[in-house]
This record gives structure tokens, C-alpha cells and sequence, in this order.
């Protein structure tokens, strides 16, 4: 079974540990906007590249990964 | 009725409904509460009778060898001037451009504003000057400024980065509404780099007009009959926020990573119409599947003859292709079922005989439920190039699992003699037509459903 473990690196930023081979997991990483709180889904070559902003779609908010209110990347 | 989502909303509707008419809406409601004067279409390609007919071809289910065979027979564009190009009747340029006053539609509930879903992007090969086009979407960020999604495996993400490897902003025009023969020929399968207006003309049936662009001239023409033209720079190396979006696969694609456009002028015709493709609607699925079902039926005909046609179903998104023989040779249905399975998009080939319709669902069922053994007739391959876009792929992959399945009969015991299989249970035809004959004078509403 996948579950959630705290990275060292960042506070904010959880990873979904991956399973056996033949268990199910998911492929999809979310973030929190710290400004409404609403979560949305982020590619990995997002992710790749922390200087790009993220925007939330629901406040138009745009932050960095940092800044973040969470980061549950799957993978 | 609203750009913002409202739009979207009747095509779910009307699809729920079994319904594909064309959607018109005149004087859009806009998200600032005022209305445009350009209307939206939208669902033009939702119906398969719809398109086919557009195309010249009277039965959908006869598309295929069509497509593959049209497209494969190039008709050199038409240069005609600026000034009789219907799409340069109106010119909008430098700071009077506006992208949001463009009837944009926001489609789902985590799209983050307006996209242009069928904007045609066109660029250009800084080495050989040879153009290519693609469907691909844009968020219109502000009055000059929009995302731009060229998929990175796509002939135009390589030529953005060839000029930006050159220190340049990369060239582009996105261009809006078109016959769907043209629509449908930019999504030929081309060599790079390759020109798509040939493949258009051979679909049309006639020479592609274009002409030369505002901003480009010569460099990038785009087509003189479109209704609205967006000509810009990708500035080099600026890549920001792009998405969530709702895609094909009927999922929301996160958000990404992408470059940007800044405006550089508008053209559009004189009451010109804004076309909308319903993202994950069959809008959008049907003339994307058929096309792939005249790539895949290519694919397949050249390793295996008995290959008689090819279904892409828009219930399968466009990761299942029906594949349909007549008199296999020993080890052609693998073959052919191997040749579609190279085709990216298919992660699940299925091959049957003449007489099951792969039309009907109901019929593929079927055969898979009476013709194969799964161990036997089914194979898996790992490691091959696919979507990255289906939900069910592995975090981190960068490569899918497919499945080939064998639902054909057995070869005949000799030539000629019937498949060593009992038939199939059926009612003489003159039973069938009496049967016909009377359901039709019949009022059968309020009669149970399955």
C-alpha cells in the first residue's frame, strides 16, 4: 500500500512512497494554495522546475513551491 | 448564455441525450457580464454522420481507408494575397489587440479561465523554412498575453527550441475555424519536417488557400479561409503556469510548466465565428478518432492485407482500436494487431471477423466474451510510447503497458471450408424483416429497457 512520508528537505512537502510493482498508485501530485486553501494538480515537469510560479486556478493566487501550504507529490 | 461553462454544460447534456447537433450561440455572454458581438460554435465535429458527410463520404464506418488514402495523396496549397484573404478583412494590431474580448469558453470546473481549444498552431523549422501545424491549446492570460501548450513530443515544441537554441523568440500563429476536412488534415501523421497544408488539400479535395501572415509574411502562411488568425512570439526561455485543464481522457490534466505567447495582431473575417472544441466531448473525440482510424488502418494494411477496417470508439477516449479482418493468413491478426499497437495513443487493440459490427459495442463484447481465451489470445506489451495523460500510468513512467487481444475465429481445417466453430444462433432474414414490419406500427414507449 502507498502511504505519505515526510521529506527532510521542505516542511511543507509530502511524498507518496510507492508501492510493489503490482499494487495500484496513483500518478497525480497536488498542492494547497496558501491563500484559499484549494488544492490543485501538478505535473512533474512543474515540479522540475521550482523557479516557475504556480496559479491557482480557483484564487489566481501565484506562488512559489516554498511557499506552498502543502505538496503531496506522488512518486 | 455564458462562456463560462454554461456552453460546456449543453454539450454534456446534449451528449447525455444521445444528441450531436452543431451548437451556435449568438452574442456570448462574456465573464465580465457584458456580450459579444462574434458567436461561438461549437459540437460542428460532435457527430460521426456529421463529419463524414462533410467530408464527402456518405457512411462514417467507410472513413478510414479514406482518410488514410486522401491524405496520402498531397495538393499543393494555393498562395493568394493579402488582400483578397477573407481572414485579413479585419486587422487588429499592436496595443488596440484584445484576446478577451475573443468569446473564449472556460470549459470545466478546474480550468483556471478562458481557452482557445481550437486554435491550430502553426510554426515554422528555423533550417528549412517548412511549417507545421497542430492542434494546441491556449489560456488567454490577459489583453497580449496567453499560455501556449505545445506538447513536447510535437513538431512544433521542437521547433520552438530550435530557435530558442539560436537566442530567438520563436514565430507562431494560432489560427481559429475551418472546413473540417482542414481541420482534420492538420492531424495528418507527417515525416518532420513536413508541411500539413498538402495533406489538408488532399482531404478538401482542392488546394489549401493561404496566405501570408501579418507578422511573418512569406515565413508563415496560414490559411486565407479561417475565421480568426492570432499571430505572436513565444519569447525565448520564459515558461510559466499553464492549467489545470480538462482533456480527452475526461480527466482534468494538471498544471504544467509552459511558454507563452505575446500578441502581435488579430485578423479575422467580417462576422467571423469563433470555434470551440468541447474538450473530452466527442466534439473533440470524433474527428481526432477518425482521423487516428485512417493512421491506424495505414498501420495496419501495410503488414497485414486482410486488415478490412479500423474503429477508434469514442467511449475508449483513444486508447482502444477495433481492428477488423477478412481471411487472415496464419499470424496476420497478431501482425496487424502489433502495427496498432505501435500507434502511440492505442494501449488496447482488439481484432474480430467480418461479421461482428466494431461499430456496436455490443458485438465487440461479444467476441471477446465467446472467441477468446485469454491466455491464448491475448498478449501484453511493456515499454511503449503512449499517452502520459492516462490516469492509470505509474508515477515517474515515461512509457505504457498495451494489450493485444485476438478475438478472431480460428483459420478453417481447409480453404474454403467454414471456421471450426458452431455458427452463430440467427432467424432467417424474411422472419426478421416481418419482424421489422410489425415493431414499426407500434407505439413501444412506456415498453420496459434492459
Amino acid at each position: 500500500m502507498a502511504d505519505i512520508m515526510s521529506a527532510a528537505n521542505t516542511n511543507n512537502r509530502e511524498t507518496v512512497r510507492l508501492g510493489a510493482p503490482w499494487e495500484k498508485t496513483g500518478n497525480t501530485s497536488w498542492t494547497q494554495c496558501p491563500e484559499c486553501d484549494d488544492w490543485f494538480h501538478i505535473g512533474p515537469g512543474l515540479l522540475d522546475r521550482p523557479e516557475v510560479a504556480m496559479h491557482c486556478p480557483s484564487c489566481h493566487h501565484e506562488f512559489n513551491q516554498t511557499d506552498a501550504k502543502r505538496l503531496v507529490t506522488s512518486g | 448564455m455564458s462562456v463560462s461553462h454554461q456552453i460546456t454544460a449543453l454539450q454534456y447534456a446534449l451528449e447525455k441525450a444521445g444528441r450531436h447537433p452543431i451548437v451556435v450561440v449568438d452574442e456570448p455572454l462574456m465573464a465580465d457580464g457584458t456580450t459579444s458581438d462574434i458567436p461561438v460554435v461549437t459540437n460542428l465535429t460532435a457527430s460521426r454522420a456529421v463529419v463524414a458527410r462533410s467530408l464527402g463520404i456518405n457512411d462514417h464506418q467507410t472513413a478510414a481507408p479514406i482518410y488514410a488514402q486522401r491524405t496520402g495523396t498531397q495538393i499543393t496549397p494555393e498562395t493568394i494575397s493579402n488582400d483578397t484573404a477573407p481572414v485579413q478583412e479585419i486587422v487588429i494590431e499592436g496595443d488596440d489587440v484584445d484576446l478577451t474580448r475573443l468569446p473564449a469558453l472556460t470549459q470545466h470546473v478546474t480550468d483556471p479561465g478562458p481557452y482557445l481549444t481550437a486554435a491550430h498552431a502553426t510554426t515554422y523549422d528555423p533550417d528549412t523554412k517548412t511549417d507545421n501545424t497542430a492542434i494546441q491549446r491556449c489560456w488567454i492570460k490577459s489583453k497580449r498575453r496567453m499560455s501556449y501548450f505545445p506538447y513536447p513530443s510535437s513538431h512544433n515544441n521542437r521547433n520552438m527550441r530550435k530557435f530558442w537554441a539560436r537566442g530567438e523568440d520563436c514565430p507562431v500563429v494560432f489560427w481559429i475555424g475551418h472546413h473540417p476536412a482542414v481541420l482534420m488534415g492538420t492531424q495528418a501523421k507527417l515525416n518532420y519536417p513536413e508541411s500539413h497544408w498538402g495533406a489538408c488539400g488532399g482531404l478538401l479535395g482542392e488546394p489549401l488557400r493561404v496566405t501570408p501572415s501579418r507578422t511573418f509574411g512569406d515565413l508563415i502562411m496560414v490559411p486565407a479561409d479561417a475565421e480568426i488568425v492570432i499571430e505572436g512570439y513565444v519569447p525565448r526561455d520564459v515558461l510559466e503556469a499553464d492549467g489545470p485543464f480538462g482533456e480527452y481522457t475526461g480527466y482534468s490534466g494538471p498544471q504544467v510548466a509552459a511558454p507563452v505567447v505575446n500578441v502581435t495582431s488579430i485578423t479575422m473575417r467580417k462576422g467571423a465565428l469563433y470555434h470551440d472544441y468541447g474538450s473530452g466531448l466527442t466534439d473533440m473525440l470524433v474527428p481526432d478518432n477518425m482521423t487516428m482510424e485512417g493512421k491506424v488502418y495505414g498501420l495496419c494494411k501495410q503488414v497485414a492485407p486482410s486488415v478490412t477496417n479500423v474503429h477508434v470508439p469514442a467511449q475508449g477516449r483513444r486508447f482502444h482500436g477495433y481492428i477488423q479482418v477478412e481471411n487472415p493468413g496464419p499470424g496476420e491478426v497478431r501482425d496487424a494487431l502489433m502495427a496498432a499497437l505501435s500507434y502511440r495513443r492505442l494501449k488496447m487493440a482488439i481484432a474480430v471477423d467480418k461479421d461482428i459490427d466494431i461499430f456496436d459495442d455490443s458485438e465487440m463484447m461479444f467476441a471477446l466474451a465467446t472467441r477468446v481465451q485469454w491466455s491464448r489470445d491475448s498478449f501484453t506489451v511493456d515499454g511503449l510510447s503512449g499517452s502520459l495523460l492516462d490516469p492509470s500510468t505509474p508515477a515517474g513512467s515515461k512509457t505504457l503497458s498495451k494489450i493485444g487481444i485476438d478475438a478472431s475465429l480460428p483459420l478453417p481445417g481447409r480453404p474454403g471450408a467454414p471456421p471450426p466453430v458452431p455458427p452463430r444462433s440467427i432467424v432467417p432474414q424474411d422472419a426478421m424483416d416481418n419482424a421489422a414490419k410489425i415493431l414499426s406500427g407500434t407505439d413501444m414507449s412506456g415498453w420496459p429497457t434492459l
